[in-house]
Parts: structure tokens; C-alpha cells; sequence
């Protein structure tokens, strides 16, 4: 056979099953795309120069990667299904002569033309749309856009394009080797001959249920948040494992217990309906747990990083009481550390906060020191072997103020005796155990708790996932003694006393904005200041916490994961719309023949539409249902895992969830009403 | 008592664009009284699958009428065509057609499931009967895949009887089976012809044709011509319809 003859026959195949090649061939495109889209965004120097875009590039790296595999799974799925489609058509060419060497060289054209066309199509996509995710990602970050990105990057243009080109040559190799296997006289028989009942896996069905009862058991139980983490993956896997065996084996199970009751099974619409799905179930169990797996990874991802995103000023507001926090001292010529007095360091902040012309509403001195303890009871004890427990729900982490501080601080006086404290619980891990309410012992000190607080001046760090409380002691002395208690139990991991200046600016906004300037004119103030009092070499350190640069910070990082989240999330969806699409044309054309049998033994047209769509609302709600339950089984873990990324508002949590699942049903409706018009044209009905 | 009445029946296949026009019954007249076991024989491409659709109501004549005990086909409204086919037809195919991904006994049972008025202990008993006279008891809840074609035959036969019909259609019924399971079917469905069932029978076997009671020709989309049994034994009548043939084929022009 000349090489013309087969590259003509290809292109001739190709245009004859249109309806599997498009699919693939869209496909690669979007999957190309995304993958070119991805990997430039990992390597555009220009985009971890944004403000906060230090993180892109990790995230981003890790995001292709994810794209690697699932451009690998979903291309090796499309041309599992166009190959099980067309091997008859193979066999048939076997059978009339054709050497398996020409049915190979044809195939080698038909995987020629579709991945050029996908690569090249996906190229061309990626570059339109790598401008638009940059762009995307500097609303995200919340800056100006950055001008003068890369159109086009040959540097990674061609490692995307090679990667998808082994990808498909793998594909030929793979398709390559399953012809050179085939029965030409098998292959023409398949799907002629009638299929077995499935029968109930009964090892399946347990091992499916154990599995996920075990995810969703752990989900509902793990109390800290630093082991969700490692646990997550765990339940994770049990889940995916769980679902394919439920789906496979429980679905078989249920349907074959229906099928059973006589009294319900033999009825005009459920015995042509339970008895259909039976085997739709056998064919399809696999596809619907991933699609069922698949929606709830994309509902998880959106979900989560959606809420990350938007209750990221929430976090902030949590976190920071005030806007800035400034800590300085000097060494002076005797080598001893001095602190800037309050004085002079409010008249420094209000002078440099007047060349930016931005008011400052409030400046506090403000002295404290926080220690760790593991809560018994009513007693917080010294551990000094915290490694020892791995369990952090136990943990606590107490912020001690005296009286005095707290009138500074709120103006508000609490007369408190030497045995008298007053508590307040800043921030909760979940799962902890109540505040005590009557009395404590701290370091084996006992007090009587004279008060609750619901507010407490100093605020928590950022990324504390052990509970917090804040104590305001009588005085001095019973502070210094709660002080050294600590000091002997934990020695040189004992924490010190801290005096920082809190500032409060009334337009955070503008402070925001002009916020590098601020920070470095201060640190040239105090150094200047440090010179004038004699320090020894000009010896000074000063530290500043803003709320600017932390929300910076966490503004790259969410924004990377919420860009990553919609982007995967979208992959996501569009696998799911493939493996529908898939599946309702391959059923299509399995029902036909079943359909026209049923109309010859007088069912009417009208009824044959009511068993498809009985059969079509199960399978079309299984997986979103599937997915919801999961979901919702996910929920505990994934909000710890949020307090452990601060986000501390379950509420919004829970309102974005809800959001992303109609939403996602919405999609997943649309998608399925416009595939099911080509399972109707099929059958011709 | 006249049971079907076929008058001047017309088909025209016409191809998609309208270009061609394939003739494939020009007038088909003949009817059929109440017990009556008639084959059709005629060439290949001379109209029977045509026919036989149309008496079904599957396919609409392009001109002419069809009777079934007293009702006009095409008076029957679309909607109420499958209701009426279930209760009045019963149908066997040249390739079984049984589902597959049904039991036999979920075959059999499925026509009086669609028409859903009967209760279970009912029909179970119908099916009970119908399945002991044809011999396929013992075999009922397996599956198509795992039966003979004779047996898969005679599930369809029993799934065609099951709802009592007016009339048996049955296209080439033995052109699936092997001489031994042919003769086994054509002497069920004489058995079933002496209790009072009417038969019409598509087949292209001489041997088929020979159990009927009369035999109608088609040749170029008319009746071209028919034998009736008379007295005559099997082997006789058998011998009558191959003369026919060869006559039909060298070209004579009878009637
Ligand atoms: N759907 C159709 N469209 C166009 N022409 C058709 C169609 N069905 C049948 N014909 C034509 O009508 C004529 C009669 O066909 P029919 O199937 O009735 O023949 P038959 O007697 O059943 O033949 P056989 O014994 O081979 O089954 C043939 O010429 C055939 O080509
Ligand atoms: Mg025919």
C-alpha cells in the first residue's frame, strides 16, 4: 500500500467518525493550551517581579505538572474509547485482506493528523490565552498590570509542543501494540454477541464500603489541624478507592436487589429501566466514579481557594488589631541594649507618617509576653518535652498582659486582687475543650477567674493553630513570676517579654499604598536616631510588622492557589464534559438496536423517552449527588486545613461551597442536555 | 370471519434526494380468515419485509388499505399505534430479537409488563403455560447469550403468544436455524395454528412454506399468485410450491 493511499484513507476515517475524533482532538487542544498556558506562567521572570508573584512560580511549577498527568489521563482515556469504537472497523479491513502493517500505517496517519491538529490548535489557543491569564492573575494580585509581557515564548513553546508529541507517539505505540494483539474474527463478533449479567462483587462491595467509611471516618475525626494535613491524602485515597469499588460493585448490588422484588421490578417503566441500567452500570461504573471524583475534586478546589481568597481581609482584620507594629533598640557604647523610649518613637512614627501626609489615629506602647501550655483541665501545665506530644489539641498559647497595659490599651480598668485573673479566649482549634470559668492554675499558680473577656488587646500571630488565650495579671511582680515560671521550665526556648509600638492609621488605603516608603523612611529615622544617642558602631535593629506587607504576602500566595484552583477547576469540568459526552454516544449507539426491538414489541415512542430519561436522571445524578456527600464528608478536614492556611470565617467557607456546587450543577445540567441531543440523534428517536 | 384485509396496498422508497424511486408493492390484494396459517414466498427484493412491515403498522403504505379485524391501520392515531400492536400483533423475527439484556423470562414477560394492566400471579401463570408447550421451562431465567438459536427462537414465539394476539406475523422465522430446530418451530407453529391461532409467515424455505395452509406468490410488488393446501399432504404441497417456483423463475406468466 503506497504511503499516499493510507494518508488518504486517514483523512477519509477521521471525517467518517467525526463524532469520537472531535472530541479528542478538542481535547488535546484545551489540554495543550493549558499545559503551554502553565508552564510559561512558571517560567515568566516578569511575573514573580509582581508584588506578592514571588510564590507563582512554585505554585505554578506544581500546577503544570498536575496538567502533565492529566493531560496524560485524559489522552490515553479519549483514545482508549476511540479505539474501542474502531476496532471493528480494523478488524473488518483485517479480515478483507488488509495486512496489519497498512491497518498500523493508516492508524499512524490518523494519530498525525489529530495530534498536528490538536498541538497546533492548543499552541495557538495557549498564546491568545496566556495574555489573558496574565492578566487575570494581576486582578488577582491585586497590582497594575504589568506591562510588556511575553507574547510568545519560544522557549517554552517547544518543550509544550514536544511534551504533548511523545505524548501522542506513546499513543500510536500503545494502539500500535493492541492491534498487532487483535483476533480479526473476535473483533468482528464483539459487540454482536449478548453480554453476561454482571455479577455482585461481593469483596469489592465490602472493601468499598470499609474504604469509605474509613476517608469519611477520618475527616470527621481528626481534632488538629497540623495532622489534617498529612491525614487529608490519606482519606483522600481511601475515598477515590471507595467510590470506584462502590460505584462498580454497590451499584450492581442495589440494582440487582430491585430486580429481584417482583412486585417492584415487573412494571412497565422500571423493569426496562432497572434492567438497562444493570449494564449501563457494568460498562459505565468506572466512568461515573470519575466523574463523581472529578466534580468533587473541582468543588473541593474552588470551594477552598475561592474562600481562601475572599476572607483573606477577614484573616488580616484578625490578625492585626493595629496596622503597625515596631520593635527598636540600639546597643549604646557600654554594649547594653537600650529600647527607644515611647516618646521619641511616636514623635519618629507621627514625623514620618506627616511627610506622607497620613494621619495617625493611635499609638500604644505595648508590653506582653505569650507562652505555650498543654491544658489539662482546668490547669495549664509547663511541658517542657512538648515535642513529646504530637496531639496539638491540647496545646495553648497564652498572651499575659498586666492591669496597667490593659487600661492603657482600652482605657478600661479591671480592679483584679493577687489571686484574680482575667481571660479571654482569642482564637479556638476546633475540637478544644471549654475555657475554665472559675478558677485555673498557670505553671501550677492558682487563680480565681475574676473575668471573661471577649476582647483582648494584643492579637494573636499570624498562622497560630493552637488555641489562644490572653490573661491580664494584677501586676508587675505576679507577671514577672509567671515570666521566670517559664524561664526555668523551658530554659533557652523560654520566650521573652516583647515591647513593640502599635500604630493605627486612619486611611489604610493611601498608608497602603505609599507603605515600602513608610517602612524604609522609619528605618532611616531610627538608625539616624540610634547615631545621635551614641550607639556603639550605629549598632540598632528594628523590626516592623505591617499589615501592608503580610497582606502582600498572603495575597500572592492566595491569589497563585485561587488561580491554580479555577484553572484545574476548569480542566476538571472539561474532563467531566468529555467522559459524559463519551459515554452518552457510546450508549447511543448500543441502545439503538435495544430500542428498536422494544418499539417492534409495541413500546411507544413516548414511553421508550420515559425509560431513557428514568435511566439518564439516575446516572446524571449519582455523580453530583456522589459528589455533594462527599463534599460534605470533606468539609471537617478541609476546615481545619483552612485554619492551618488562617482562614478563620467557616461561614463563608460554607457560603462558597454552596456557591461553587450550584454553580457546578448548573454546568453539569447544560453539558448533559446538550450531550443527551446527540444520544437522541443516535438513536434516531 | 375475515380477520385481515389487505387492499391495493402501494409503497414507495423514495431515495434521499428525491432522485430514485424503487417500487416496492404496486397493489397488493388478498385477506385473511380467522385460523388461517398463510406463508408469503416471492423473491429476494420482491416486497415481503415491506408487506409485512405495513400490516404491523411499523412502516405506512404509500397508497391502499389494511384491516385488522374491523379497524383501518392508518385510522389508528401515532400515539396509540405501540398500544395497539401490543395488543393485537405478535411477532417473529429472523434474528430472534430478543433483548439481551433481559432472561428469557423478562423476554417473554415484557409485553404484558408494557401493557400493565395485568397482575403478576397472571402473568407468571401465561407464562408458565406458554413456556411448558414450547419446551423452554427449564431455561427461562437464562440469558440469549447463553442459549441455542432454536431456543432463542422459541422464546420469541413464546414472547409473540403470550398476549394472545389476532394475528402472528413472523418474517423468515426459520432463516436463522439449522433443519433440525426449523422443523421443531414449524411444527410448533402448526400445533399452535390447530388451537386457532392465525398465522401469516414471511419465509423463503419451501419446506416452512409447505405446513401452511395456503401459500401466497409476490413477484414484482403484486400477488402473483397462490396455492391453497386443499387436501393435500405436506409433501405435496411441497412439491405444488416448487413447481410454482420454477415456473415463477423460468418466467411464466400464470394466473
Ligand atoms: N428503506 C428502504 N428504502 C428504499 N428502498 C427500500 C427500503 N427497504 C426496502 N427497499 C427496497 O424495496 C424492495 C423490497 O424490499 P424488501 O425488503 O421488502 O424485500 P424482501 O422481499 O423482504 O427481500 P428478502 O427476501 O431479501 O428479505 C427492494 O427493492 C428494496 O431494495
Ligand atoms: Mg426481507
Amino acid at each position: 500500500m503506497k504511503t499516499g493511499y493510507a494518508a488518504k484513507i486517514a483523512f477519509n476515517n477521521i471525517r467518517k467518525n467525526y463524532r469520537f475524533y472531535i472530541p479528542h482532538v478538542l481535547t488535546g487542544t484545551g489540554l495543550q493550551a493549558c499545559f503551554y498556558i502553565m508552564l510559561t506562567l512558571s517560567m515568566d521572570k516578569r511575573l514573580s517581579q509582581v508584588k506578592g508573584g514571588s510564590v507563582l512560580p512554585f505554585f505554578m511549577t506544581v500546577g503544570a505538572a498536575v496538567m502533565a498527568l492529566l493531560s496524560v489521563m485524559l489522552i490515553f482515556y479519549t483514545n482508549s474509547f476511540l479505539m474501542k469504537q474502531r476496532k471493528r472497523e480494523f478488524g473488518l479491513y483485517n479480515v478483507l485482506g488488509m495486512e496489519k502493517r497498512h491497518i498500523g500505517r493508516i492508524l499512524f496517519f490518523e494519530t498525525l493528523y489529530s495530534a498536528a491538529a490538536s498541538i497546533i490548535l492548543g499552541l495557538l489557543l495557549g498564546v491568545l490565552f496566556y495574555k489573558l491569564c496574565s492578566l487575570f492573575i494581576c486582578r488577582l494580585f491585586q497590582t497594575d498590570i504589568v506591562l510588556g509581557f511575553y507574547f510568545i515564548k519560544a522557549n517554552t513553546l517547544i518543550p509544550a509542543a514536544m511534551s504533548f508529541i511523545v505524548l501522542y507517539f506513546l499513543t500510536y505505540i500503545f494502539n500500535r501494540i493492541s492491534i498487532s494483539r487483535m483476533k480479526p474474527v473476535e473483533l468482528l463478533k464483539s459487540g454482536a454477541s449478548g453480554e453476561k449479567e454482571p455479577r455482585t462483587k461481593w469483596i469489592m462491595l465490602i472493601a468499598g464500603i470499609i474504604s469509605l467509611g474509613a476517608g469519611y471516618y477520618q475527616s470527621l475525626s481528626i481534632k488538629d489541624p497540623l495532622s489534617a494535613l498529612t491525614w487529608f491524602f490519606i482519606a483522600v485515597f481511601l475515598v477515590i478507592i471507595g467510590t470506584y469499588f462502590l460505584f462498580t460493585a454497590g451499584s450492581i448490588f442495589v440494582l440487582k436487589a430491585l430486580k429481584k422484588n417482583s412486585r417492584f421490578y415487573y412494571h412497565a417503566e422500571r423493569m426496562t429501566a432497572v434492567s438497562g441500567l444493570i449494564y449501563r452500570m457494568k460498562q459505565n461504573a468506572v466512568g461515573l466514579a470519575s466523574i463523581a471524583i472529578l466534580a468533587t475534586g473541582v468543588l473541593i478546589m474552588i470551594s477552598s481557594t475561592v474562600s481562601l481568597y475572599s476572607g483573606m481581609q477577614g484573616t488580616l482584620d484578625n490578625t492585626y488589631a493595629q496596622h503597625m507594629y515596631i520593635t527598636a533598640d540600639y546597643v549604646d557604647e557600654n554594649g547594653e541594649t537600650v529600647l527607644i523610649p515611647a516618646e521619641d518613637m511616636e514623635g519618629m512614627i507621627r514625623n514620618v507618617s506627616d511627610k506622607y501626609s497620613c494621619k495617625v489615629l493611635a499609638v500604644e506602647e505595648q508590653e506582653y509576653f505569650d507562652a505555650v501550655y498543654v491544658m489539662n483541665g482546668c490547669d495549664f501545665e509547663l511541658v517542657s518535652d512538648q515535642s513529646a506530644s504530637t496531639d496539638l489539641s491540647g496545646l495553648c498559647d497564652i498572651y499575659f498582659i498586666t492591669a496597667d497595659m490593659y487600661e492603657d490599651l482600652t482605657g478600661t480598668r479591671i480592679a483584679l486582687e493577687d489571686n484574680e485573673i482575667a481571660i479571654c479566649r482569642i482564637s479556638s482549634s476546633i475540637g478544644h475543650t471549654k475555657t475554665p470559668d472559675k478558677a485555673v492554675t498557670i505553671g501550677g499558680r492558682g487563680f480565681i477567674v475574676k473575668e471573661h473577656l471577649v476582647y483582648f488587646p494584643i492579637s494573636a500571630g499570624m498562622g497560630n493553630v493552637v488555641t489562644c488565650y490572653g490573661a491580664v495579671l494584677p501586676n508587675n511582680e505576679i507577671m514577672d513570676a509567671v515570666f521566670a515560671d517559664q524561664q526555668i521550665a523551658y530554659g533557652k526556648d523560654a520566650s521573652h517579654y516583647y515591647h513593640r509600638t502599635a500604630v493605627t492609621f486612619e486611611d489604610i488605603e493611601t498608608v497602603s499604598k505609599n507603605g515600602d516608603d513608610i517602612q524604609e523612611s522609619l528605618y532611616r529615622n531610627i538608625a539616624d536616631y540610634a547615631l545621635e544617642h551614641n550607639a556603639r558602631n550605629g549598632e540598632c535593629s528594628t523590626r516592623v510588622d505591617s499589615v501592608w506587607e503580610a497582606k502582600e504576602n498572603i495575597l500572592g500566595m492566595y491569589g497563585a492557589l485561587l488561580f491554580l484552583g479555577i484553572l484545574l477547576g476548569l480542566v476538571c469540568i472539561f474532563a467531566t464534559v468529555l467522559i459524559i459526552y463519551y459515554k452518552q454516544i457510546s450508549e447511543g449507539y448500543e441502545d439503538r438496536e435495544r430500542f428498536q426491538i422494544m418499539k417492534k414489541i409495541g413500546m411507544s415512542d413516548a414511553e421508550t423517552r420515559k425509560t431513557i430519561r428514568t435511566q439518564s436522571l439516575f446516572i446524571f445524578f449519582l455523580p453530583l449527588i456522589v459528589a455533594g456527600i462527599h463534599t460534605l464528608f470533606a468539609f471537617p478536614i478541609l476546615n481545619r486545613m483552612m485554619q492551618l492556611m488562617m482562614l478563620s470565617s467557616t461561614g463563608l467557607y460554607i457560603i462558597c461551597s454552596v456557591i461553587t456546587y450550584i454553580v457546578f450543577a448548573i454546568i453539569y445540567l447544560l453539558i448533559y442536555r446538550a450531550t443527551s441531543k446527540t444520544y437522541y440523534k443516535i438513536v434516531r428517536l | 370471519m375475515e380477520i385481515l384485509n389487505v387492499n391495493d396496498i402501494r409503497k414507495t422508497y423514495t431515495s434521499r434526494f428525491g432522485a430514485q424511486q424503487v417500487q416496492a408493492l404496486k397493489g397488493v390484494t388478498f385477506s385473511v380468515e380467522k385460523g388461517e396459517y398463510v406463508a408469503i414466498m416471492g423473491e429476494s427484493g420482491s416486497g415481503k419485509t415491506t408487506l409485512l412491515n405495513i400490516l404491523a403498522a411499523l412502516d405506512k403504505p404509500t397508497g391502499g388499505k389494511v384491516i385488522l379485524d374491523g379497524m383501518e391501520l392508518s385510522g389508528i392515531k401515532e400515539s396509540e399505534l405501540a398500544v395497539f400492536r401490543r395488543n393485537n400483533l405478535g411477532f417473529v423475527f429472523q434474528e430472534f430479537n430478543l433483548l439481551d439484556t433481559f432472561s428469557l423470562k423478562d423476554n417473554i414477560l415484557l409485553p404484558l409488563v408494557l401493557g400493565g394492566e395485568m397482575k403478576l400471579a397472571e402473568m407468571t401463570g401465561r407464562l408458565n403455560e406458554i413456556a411448558s408447550r414450547l419446551g423452554i421451562s427449564e431455561i427461562l431465567n437464562k440469558y440469549p447469550y447463553e442459549v441455542s438459536g432454536g431456543q432463542k427462537q422459541r422464546a420469541a414465539v413464546a414472547r409473540a403468544l403470550i398476549t394472545d394476539p389476532k394475528l402472528i406475523l413472523a418474517d423468515e422465522p426459520t432463516g436463522a436455524l439449522d433443519s433440525r430446530s426449523s422443523s421443531d418451530l414449524l411444527q410448533m407453529f402448526s400445533q399452535i395454528n390447530r388451537n386457532g391461532q392465525t398465522i401469516l409467515m414471511v419465509t423463503h424455505s419451501v419446506d416452512a412454506a409447505s405446513h401452511a395452509g395456503r401459500v401466497l406468490f409476490i413477484r414484482d410488488g403484486v400477488v402473483f399468485h397462490q396455492i391453497y393446501r386443499g387436501d393435500c399432504s405436506n409433501e405435496q404441497l411441497y412439491r405444488k410450491i416448487s413447481d410454482t417456483l420454477t415456473l415463477l423463475r423460468t418466467g411464466g406468466d400464470k394466473q
